[in-house]
């Protein structure tokens, strides 16, 4: 190479061979030179994996004489590995073998193919015995691992690579028994869990082997950092023989394992008989238990004797053999496996259940001491099985269904008395998951107990006395942000659903007083339930919890707002006590519930909405922080709320006649919607779906142009029906979003045309009018909200029966006269007789059309639909000659059910 | 590829086709099925419940894989079961049954996890909510029932509740033909045929009646429009009606209030309805034995099948997995997809079980893609390799 032909620039690729060789020649030892300095060989990793050295491809094709140059460059590189890797001296065999793992993982796939299996010999001969460096064997480990990580990915190699791998396993198992140091343990396990990943089947012939020497390291009184690895291999070993039987048998002698060790730790804390219900799910009776885990006697006296001097350490392999379980359930195994659910379940009952409490007779036989120990253990065991939970709920799926309420009661009964913060989080968490993956049917169960305790959890920050102490203003913001007609409103539910709590819970609000903070990550912990329980069932059977729930949202969030958004990157968080959890991260959580809280379908409108949107608005202006992306998808998602639409999900105007032209059977002579269409022009929003300006297709859009044009329009209505019927829809249009029809309209205005469609008098003037009203909706919203909130949900329930028309005109009346004689919301009936009449209105205009519709419900037997019918005609006649408010009071008096 | 299958009360087998390109598949052999008796399984196999003669006590349930025209699991429950349903995994297969029980099945064992008492006459017809946690079930009486399947479960809770069931509509006179569900979970609304000639809409999150339509004919088959501004109702008159669902509507056309127009091809009776997963193509199963694909947008017809002379009382669009495709295309590969296709489930017991509840309940992991592992062993020799050279610079410091 020329001395002074020029690189183009730093990505041209004849600079790649000439760094390589200057490494090679600089950096890296040989026969002659000694080892350098071990910074000398990062500076080498570095700039291989910074400039991909290695690679041996680039982008665009090159000049094949440059692609030989660093092929070749390559080659040397790889000859001084293999140089290095066979020295005497182990410094430079470590430096050989360690680079020669990275060529695995970077060099191009021809190359691997092509020299894999000698690299392999170089590599196997090092953690064999000649070989005395720990150094070197766990760097052989290493590298070994990533030659069969790479090799992995080659389908076609699967044989090849199983033979290779077969060839380790008894180096492997030697360098596990031998007593050697706790890093080459970690190299060699490692090694056989990359081989149990990708070559299973190598291990087959030594499974029994393997099994009693991992669980040997497991339960030897050494606790490390590498356990857990030793944990994750025992799991993955049934892979190596892959069927159904050895995978039951693992989990089998697991199971009884863990159950035996409990025996040992439990003695004295629970009842005799629980050890026997796992036992008797796990074996049934009259078959023979497995042989035990590893090969050797854990449970029976034998054992005890050895145990019991290790007591501390009992606790400690239970976990890990539980966090096994986990790994078993969670990964993926080649074929359909039987989890043995319900001696999971027993099990994981029988731990929750202990809490170290003794029972009277066994106190004169349990020191302090002994008592101690196990206390300090149990929350530890705890958060493990609470773990083998969610396993088991993830493992099983949809099959849970049958164990769903024993999961849920056991749930409920733990969280009640579950004091600790980590424990409780899970318990959160796991109630996420149960809830989400398990849809409304679960949240019909979980709603009470998930509201109750977040309410415990949240109150100090909902209610202000545990942040207000810390900064002033926050409570000044709270009221700021609240109309002072809320507030009033706040407060009483407040102290309602403390006292819906009292009475509840009972003993836990002894603890809230003598509680100082609930920490953060709780907190938010409790947040994330709320939101899941929000998005799944918001609106089946939630009029117990909702609305606390909805205001206490907001009172957190606005809270949590207390004038800044908390700086994500500085991390101070003055109350928590977990480092990882910011106060960033609470906002977050309160923001995220929040906005779950607006979205759930629920009967009125959003009440706290605005207060809401400010608060999003606001977030968005923490630029770059989760938190501003957050509220920037959180106003996106309730645009809809303020400017809602219904459009028809197929979308006629973009879709031209596409794939299907070709096949169209044109028989139909005339298009019948199509005519449908010309006759009623554009009064409801189902016909957007035959309207060919596309412009229409946008109803929103439809009603505001309406809206413009019509307005001069003269009115051939009597004003002051116009305006009766105005107010009747402002109030109604909200009452009417409570029920679920009119949430699928989901827009004020087309409620309103819903409604005023019914006015019989103005059939041609509907739709303009429908304009007009949505205005004065849109502007008289705050008024409406008022009316809802003052509104209780019998005098709503009420409502529905305007939008159904003409058939529960007969069964609609009784229930108005019930209420009208009640007498309770008087004015509030009057409203909606008067509303009802008005639809009615509509169907009995023209007496002939009412006859026929009460004579088209033959159903619903000739002598009641007669009468109403005749009533109808009476009341659509006073109807037409006075439409005046007077009317209406003359209707209700006129029904006999009424008074 | 997205098919469409039809059977009939008639033994024409399930017919099979190609919602796209119209091509028919293979044809499954010897099937009488029951209306609303078809389901697809998990996409995994066709199952049906078959229509007995009134002598036989017990019922029948077959089950085809799709690589394979004759029946390949039979199962005998204990009474003749009408409306058959899966859930989406395909874990359960519940029927309804001609005494008016619910039997809960578990595929993968075939075990009968649960039967309760649900109706005083016969069902007719069953689904599940959205996210699989109610069923709704309709009856020849003409009530209606959600059932929240925990609840099913839980004996516990039954015992306290006031009613086992969520809600009990009775609005409908006579037998309920079909219902759907809306989109929106907890919120959706149920719209519900019966031969009272009504078609009732209800909301699921208020238990509540929303409106009833009164039609000219009697309505067989319901089918909603994705966008929930219309269902389409199939009657015994041989007309598609559509009913507008929310909003308000003149009376002024011929059909009556809330419907505003027909799809119609002057054929026999329609007896069910099914959308494509585009929402645009509508399938609707006959008298005369024919099965035809609607343009939803257009009215216009896109394909006609034929299925038998007999009616057509089931149609579904499912989503068919592809390896059982090359079979049927090429018969010389069936050896390879046989050993591919997963082998069926044993058949649905008879009874529950109640010496078994110590057994396990044979609840199954499905294998999964194990591209995750993947991500679980990242490449090691880095990280050692840093780690030994910090290390051996504090020797090499120490040394020094």
């Amino acid at each position: 190479m020329a001395a002074f032909k020029h690189f183009q620039n730093m990505y041209d690729i004849s600079l790649k061979p000439r760094l390589l060789r200057s490494l090679i020649r600089d950096h890296l030892p040989d026969e002659k030179h000694p080892f350098p300095r071990p910074s000398e060989l990062s500076i080498v990793v570095s700039a291989i994996k910074t400039h991909g050295l290695l690679f041996e491809s680039c982008r665009e094709p090159v000049d094949p004489k440059q692609v030989d140059n660093w092929k070749t460059a390559i080659d040397a590189w790889v000859e001084r590995l293999l140089l290095l890797a066979s020295s005497k001296m182990p410094d430079k065999c470590w430096a050989g073998i360690c680079l020669l793992g990275l060529t695995c993982q970077d060099c191009s796939s021809d190359r691997f193919l092509a020299s894999y299996s000698v690299w392999f010999q170089k590599l196997v001969a090092q953690i064999q015995p000649p070989s005395a460096s720990h150094f070197v064997k766990v760097a052989s480990c290493a590298s070994l691992a990533d030659l069969f990580t790479r090799l992995g990915g080659f389908s076609n190699l699967k044989k090849d690579g199983t033979s290779h791998a077969g060839k380790l396993i008894q180096p492997i198992l030697e360098l596990l028994s031998d007593d050697s140091s706790e890093a080459v343990w970690e190299g060699a396990v490692d090694l056989l869990r990359s081989i149990l990943i990708y070559f299973p089947a190598s291990v087959h012939r030594h499974y029994d082997t393997v099994e009693a020497i991992i669980v040997s390291r497991i339960m030897s009184e050494k606790c490390s950092a590498t356990i857990s690895k030793f944990v994750y291999c025992l799991a993955l070993l049934p892979k190596s023989k892959g069927d159904e039987v050895s995978w039951s048998l693992m989990m089998q002698k697991i199971l009884i394992s863990i159950n035996a060790h409990l025996d040992d730790a439990f003695q004295g804390l629970e009842e005799e008989t629980k050890s026997n219900e796992v036992i008797r799910h796990l074996v049934p009776p009259g078959k023979e238990p497995p042989p035990p885990l590893g090969g050797q006697p854990m449970s029976g006296e034998a054992s005890n004797q050895a145990t019991k001097a290790s007591e501390q350490f009992i606790l400690h392999r239970v976990s890990l053999l539980v966090c096994s379980c986990c790994t078993m359930l969670t990964n993926p195994y080649t074929i359909q496996v039987t989890i043995p659910v319900r001696p999971l379940l027993a099990l994981v009952r029988r731990v929750l259940m202990v809490d170290g409490s003794l029972s009277q007779a066994l106190l004169p036989f349990f020191t302090v001491i002994q008592q101690e120990s196990i206390c300090s253990d149990l929350p530890l065991l705890h958060l493990c099985t609470l773990d083998l939970l969610t396993a088991i709920i993830k493992g099983v799926r949809s099959q849970l269904l049958p164990h769903a309420a024993d999961v849920v009661r056991l749930l409920t009964e733990y969280f009640r008395r579950c004091a600790l913060p980590a424990l409780r989080i899970k318990v959160y968490s796991i109630m996420r998951v149960l809830l989400i993956s398990m849809g409304v049917g679960m949240a019909l169960y979980l709603a009470q107990e998930v509201t109750n305790n977040a309410i415990i959890d949240l109150d100090f920050i909902a209610y202000g006395w545990g942040r207000a102490s810390y900064n002033p203003n926050s409570k000044a913001t709270t009221e700021a942000l609240h109309q002072p007609s809320h507030r009033k409103r706040k407060h009483s539910t407040i102290t309602a659903s403390f006292q819906v709590q009292q009475s509840g819970v009972g003993r836990e609000v002894e603890t809230v007083k003598n509680k100082q903070v609930t920490p953060i990550a709780v907190q938010i912990a409790a947040l994330q339930a709320l939101e899941a329980l929000l998005t799944v069932g918001g609106a089946l059977r939630s009029e117990s919890w909702r609305s606390n729930l909805d205001l206490l949202l907001i009172t957190v969030a606005t809270n949590a707002y207390d004038g800044e958004w908390a700086n994500e990157e500085k991390g101070i968080s003055v109350l928590s006590f977990e480092p990882n959890c910011t106060w960033a991260e609470f906002q977050l959580a309160a923001l995220r519930a929040l906005l779950a809280s607006f979205l759930s379908p629920s009967r009125v409108r959003p009440r706290y909405l605005s207060d809401g949107l400010e608060l999003f608005r606001r977030g968005k202006q923490e630029i770059g922080t989760k938190l501003a992306e957050f509220c920037a998808h959180a106003l996106l998602a309730l645009e809809v709320l303020i400017h809602p639409r219904s459009l028809p999900l197929v979308d006629i105007s973009s879709r031209s006649q596409g794939e299907f032209v070709s096949s169209f059977d044109h028989r139909l002579p005339e298009n019948l919607f199509s005519v449908s269409q010309k006759n009623n022009n554009c009064t409801f929003p189902g016909d957007i779906l035959v309207m060919d300006d596309p412009e229409l297709d946008d109803d929103l859009y439809s009603s505001w142009l309406g809206n413009g044009e019509e307005t001069d329009v003269p009115m051939s209505v009597p004003d002051k029906q116009l305006r009766s019927a105005q107010e009747l829809c402002g109030k109604d249009v909200w009452q009417a979003t409570g029920d679920c029809l009119a949430e699928k309209i989901l827009s004020d205005s087309t409620g309103a045309l819903f409604l005023m469609e019914g006015d019989g008098g103005a059939t041609g003037a509907a739709h303009m009018e429908i304009g007009g009203n949505g205005n004065v909706i849109m502007t008289e919203s705050e008024q409406v909200q008022e009316i809802v909130r003052n509104n209780d949900v019998e005098a709503q329930d009420k409502d529905i029966v305007i939008s159904t028309g003409s058939f529960t005109l007969i069964e609609g009346k009784p229930k108005k006269g019930k209420a009208e004689s009640n007498r309770i919301y008087a004015s509030k009936v009057a409203t909606t007789i008067s509303s009802f009449s008005v639809v009615n209105g509509m169907d009995s205009s023209d007496p002939v059309a009412a006859a026929a519709t009460a004579k088209s419900t033959p159903a619903q037997g000739g002598l009641i639909t007669t009468l109403i019918s005749e009533k109808g005609r009476g009341l659509s006649l006073e109807y037409n000659t006075d439409a005046s408010m007077d009317s209406f009071p003359d209707i209700v008096d006129g029904d006999p059910d009424s008074d | 590829m997205e098919v469409v299958i039809a059977s009939s009360p008639v033994d024409a087998g399930i017919g099979c086709w190609d919602l796209h390109s119209g091509a028919e598949q293979l044809r499954y052999r010897s099937c009488t099925s029951t209306p609303h008796g078809l389901a697809c399984v998990g996409q995994r196999f066709l199952a049906s419940s078959q229509l007995r003669d009134s002598s036989s006590s017990s019922g029948s349930i077959l089950y085809w894989s799709w690589s394979k025209p004759q029946v390949e699991v039979k199962s005998f429950p204990a009474e003749p079961i009408h409306p058959l349903v899966s859930n989406s995994d395909g874990m359960y297969i519940i029927g309804g049954g001609s005494s008016g029980a619910i039997y809960f099945w578990e595929v993968a064992s075939g075990r009968l996890l649960k039967r309760w008492h649900a109706h005083y006459r016969a069902v007719t017809c069953l689904f599940l909510s959205d996210d699989e946690s109610l069923l709704v079930s309709g009856a020849e009486d003409g009530c209606i029932r959600v059932w929240s399947l925990f609840m099913v479960f839980d004996d516990i809770g039954m015992e306290m509740a006031k009613n086992p069931y969520e809600y009990s509509f009775s609005e409908h006179t006579l037998r309920v033909t079909d219902m759907v569900s809306g989109y929106g979970g907890c919120n959706a609304i149920i719209v519900s045929a019966s031969e009272d000639r009504t078609c009732k809409v209800w909301s699921l999150s208020r238990g509540k009646l929303l409106r009833s339509i009164d039609f000219p004919s009697i309505i067989e088959a319901v089918a909603l429009d994705p966008g929930e501004h219309v269902f389409y109702a199939g009657a015994r008159d041989g007309k598609i009606y559509i009913a507008s669902i929310n909003a308000e509507t003149t009376s002024s056309n011929s059909y009556g209030k809330h419907i505003i127009g027909t799809l119609s091809d002057n054929s026999k009776g329609v007896t069910c309805l099914a959308f494509s997963k585009d929402g645009i193509l509508l399938v609707s199963g006959s008298e005369d034995g024919t099965i035809r694909v609607w343009d939803a947008k257009t009215h216009n017809i896109v394909r006609i099948y034929r299925l038998a002379k007999g009616p057509v009382n089931n149609v579904l669009v499912v989503r068919r997995p592809l390896y059982s495709n090359r079979q049927t295309s090429e018969n010389s590969h069936s050896s390879f997809s046989r050993r591919h296709a997963p082998l069926l489930p044993p058949p649905l017991g008879k009874y529950v079980n109640s010496t078994d509840e110590n057994v396990d309940s044979g609840a199954v992991s499905v294998p999964q893609t194990p591209s995750s592992d993947i991500m679980d062993a990242p490449y090691l020799s880095y990280h050692v390799l840093t780690k030994q050279i910090s290390e051996l610079q504090v020797f090499f410091i120490f040394l020094s």
